[in-house]
């Protein structure tokens, strides 16, 4: 799953910490997702988009399996 | 309580547990370090609350699960396959008897099980614990790698 997380913290002037604050994980986990190492759940996807101020699509884009492999 | 600082605390348990199992080994008093260990457990998971610093989420949960679930899966191979040999041990000899009696001819066999023979079968345990300890750790440190936990962070301190 790709995401925007990193261009919204900056828009939004936002450390990894302020934003794991914000959602109650850890900032390691914001960066595992920023990276696209980890999957979030709905849960915490919405929290992410409800904290920009946006929808989640607008965030978070389903990647192809193929697509996927091609960017590795 | 900060998280360094809990971490520091569980060193100093950790010493201090030791210790109490030298002094429970010394004064031929299991009791004093199954107290000691329990309490000393308890109270680690008291303090952990009390950590300001979010330790716990979604992934860590998944990595524990995963990590968890694997050290089941192959421990429970290596369990098996020990208690196996064990058991063919124990039906090699005449069922339903004592130990052998190695005493001198004539005498009594004794009538419970001898100490030393209960502490190799502690020490047994305690090294199929570290075994699991060991395949935890290292499913741990393999999903934590695979889930980011040891990326480049622009904001690692």
């Amino acid at each position: 799953m790709k995401n925007k997380i990193k261009v919204f913290r900056a828009m939004h002037d936002m450390t990894q910490e302020e934003l794991a604050d914000r959602i109650r994980v850890t900032r390691r986990t914001i960066n595992s997702i920023e990276r696209g190492k980890y999957n979030p759940s709905i849960e915490v996807a919405y929290n992410i988009a409800k904290t920009f101020g946006v929808a989640i699509e607008e965030i978070f884009c389903f990647e192809d399996d193929e697509d996927a492999e091609a960017r590795r | 309580m900060k998280r360094n600082t809990f971490y520091l605390l569980v060193g100093i348990v950790a010493l201090i547990e030791v210790g109490i199992f030298w002094l429970s080994v010394e004064a031929e008093r299991p009791i004093l370090i199954q107290v000691a260990f329990v309490l000393g457990v308890i109270l680690l998971y008291a303090v952990r609350r009390t950590v300001e610093e979010r330790m716990e989420d979604e992934r860590t949960a998944m990595i524990t699960q995963k990590a968890a679930l694997r050290t089941l899966e192959t421990f429970w191979v290596a369990f098996f396959a020990i208690s196996l040999g064990s058991a063919v041990v124990a039906f090699s000899r005449p069922l339903g008897l004592r130990p052998p009696h190695l005493g001198p001819p004539g005498t009594a066999p004794p009538d419970m099980l001898e100490l030393p023979f209960i502490g190799g079968f502690a020490l047994f345990q305690m090294a199929l614990l570290c075994l699991m300890i060991f395949l935890y750790v290292g499913f741990r440190v393999y999903y934590a790698r695979k889930y980011g936990d040891w990326d480049t962070d622009e904001e690692q301190d």
